[in-house]
């Protein structure tokens, strides 16, 4: 990844992590429709499209804030692709119903297709992670919370009066409950997260 | 649960291991492939909980705002949105592409819509420095070439951003775009207050030339606190 070229689009990635209110909109301008023509012709409404695009630029913040997304293909393509995946998943979920899915396979080029992959697997790193996270008791889920929104470990051992010592193992061992479980789940389930 | 090993990643983490201890922690990295694969989880798990935790804020505001962005979006095209009957497309095409063809050629925006530029007030009284108020008073009489060598001799005495910035408008306005954008340019990557004005005249210069997609790139680094954002926004919308 490090060696492919960054794409100039993105600056649409930038532009979502800064909360830039101009590259958002051109999103909904330009990429948006497409989206919306689409779950529209496969069972979908305009209220389902919104919630879907919503969900996407979410994922697509944090993806950026964690450093973890350099462009290397048209964010056009990209951006879609994620849509749709997205919207047939849900439908697959719910597909008591019948569904139409209007199926036109566009040739998908390669660095699409991963770099939707590599959104996709970041966004089920973090379910997991958050899944994980809401198993740990309540001192644990505090004493993360505060060490990572703080920072100084001596302020929030202040906080929670008790010692530095104290908080900066509590950290540690909390850390490495949720590193434990992720890695029976990867086992588990034979996926690799890492 | 192995205590000591989760104890001792998050020293190695924090760069608080001694060099000893580094070394013995790096070789069994390199060597036991599931005390390397732990301590990636470790790492990632912190990664991932700084930027959870550490981003609260501003993932709050960001879906604020995606969500007025969104609900106007979806409202515009809600209301564009009628029933219309086969025969009312045709009817509607039809009129689109006449009246297409009568505001094609002037469909663009254009420099003179957005061409307004803010007083020069550097002095009040013409003792402090001829050139300066000679300067301000040809630039707010929109005598822009006449204001530049004045500007010119006041920048050899001092490179104010300020100065460069009215300087930059006055050559613009004469269509000197290169030496305009060279000083635009040098604003924009400074720090000063005239580091935004600088970059949206530069998208201006830009349009004034018709290379609009320049012009939208240069926009879109705008951040959108900028204090004229709404100009910005709408020559955005008259580029799309």
């Amino acid at each position: 990844m490090a060696n492919a070229t960054l794409h100039p689009d993105q600056i649409y990635i930038e532009g979502l992590a800064n909360n830039n209110s101009a590259i958002i909109q051109s999103i909904y301008k330009k990429f948006v429709p497409k989206v919306i023509h689409y779950i529209r012709n496969n069972s979908g409404d305009e209220d389902k499209a919104q919630d879907v695009v919503q969900e996407i630029m979410i994922l697509l913040f944090n993806q950026a804030k964690a450093n973890k997304l350099q462009l290397t293909c048209p964010f056009d393509a990209y951006f879609f692709l994620l849509c749709k995946r997205k919207w047939l998943n849900e439908i697959k979920k719910s597909s008591n119903k019948g569904v139409t899915i209007d199926e036109d396979l566009p040739s998908i080029n390669e660095s699409t297709e991963e770099m939707v992959t590599e959104t996709e697997v970041f966004e089920e790193k973090q379910q997991l992670f958050d899944l994980m996270f809401l198993k740990l008791g309540d001192k644990c889920q505090e004493v993360l919370k505060l060490s990572f929104t703080i920072k100084s470990m001596e302020e929030v051992a202040e906080k929670l009066n008790v010692t530095y010592g104290y908080v900066r193992k509590k950290k540690s061992l909390c850390v490495g409950q949720l590193t434990q479980w992720i890695q029976e789940t990867n086992r588990f389930k034979s996926l690799k997260i890492t | 649960m192995n205590e000591e090993r989760y104890i001792e990643f998050d020293h190695y983490i924090a760069n608080e291991l001694s060099a000893e201890e580094k070394i013995t922690f790096e070789k069994q990295l390199s060597e036991d492939p599931e005390f390397a694969s732990s301590f990636e989880i470790f790492k990632e798990l912190n990664l991932h909980l700084e930027n959870k935790f550490g981003n609260a804020n501003e993932l709050k505001a960001f879906k604020k705002n995606l969500k007025s962005i969104s609900a106007a979006h979806f409202k515009t095209k809600k209301s564009k949105v009628v029933a219309f009957k086969p025969w009312q497309y045709a009817i509607a095409a039809s009129v689109a592409v006449l009246v297409g063809l009568f505001v094609f050629q002037n469909i663009n925006p254009s420099f003179d819509d957005y061409n307004n530029p803010e007083m020069a007030t550097f002095i009040e009284r013409g003792d402090a420095n001829a050139n300066l108020k000679l300067a301000q008073d040809a630039f707010n009489a929109k005598e822009y070439k006449t204001a530049i060598p004045y500007f010119e001799a006041v920048l050899k005495e001092n490179k104010s951003p300020e100065i460069q910035y009215f300087y930059a408008i006055s050559l613009l306005e004469e269509n000197q775009f290169q030496k305009a954008e060279t000083n635009l340019s040098a604003l924009k990557s400074g720090t000063s207050v005239y580091k935004n004005k600088a970059t949206w005249y530069l998208a201006l210069s830009k349009l004034k030339q018709e290379d609009y997609k320049s012009s939208k790139e240069i926009l879109l680094t705008i951040p959108d606190d900028y204090e004229d954002y709404d100009q910005v926004q709408q020559l955005l919308n008259a580029l799309d």
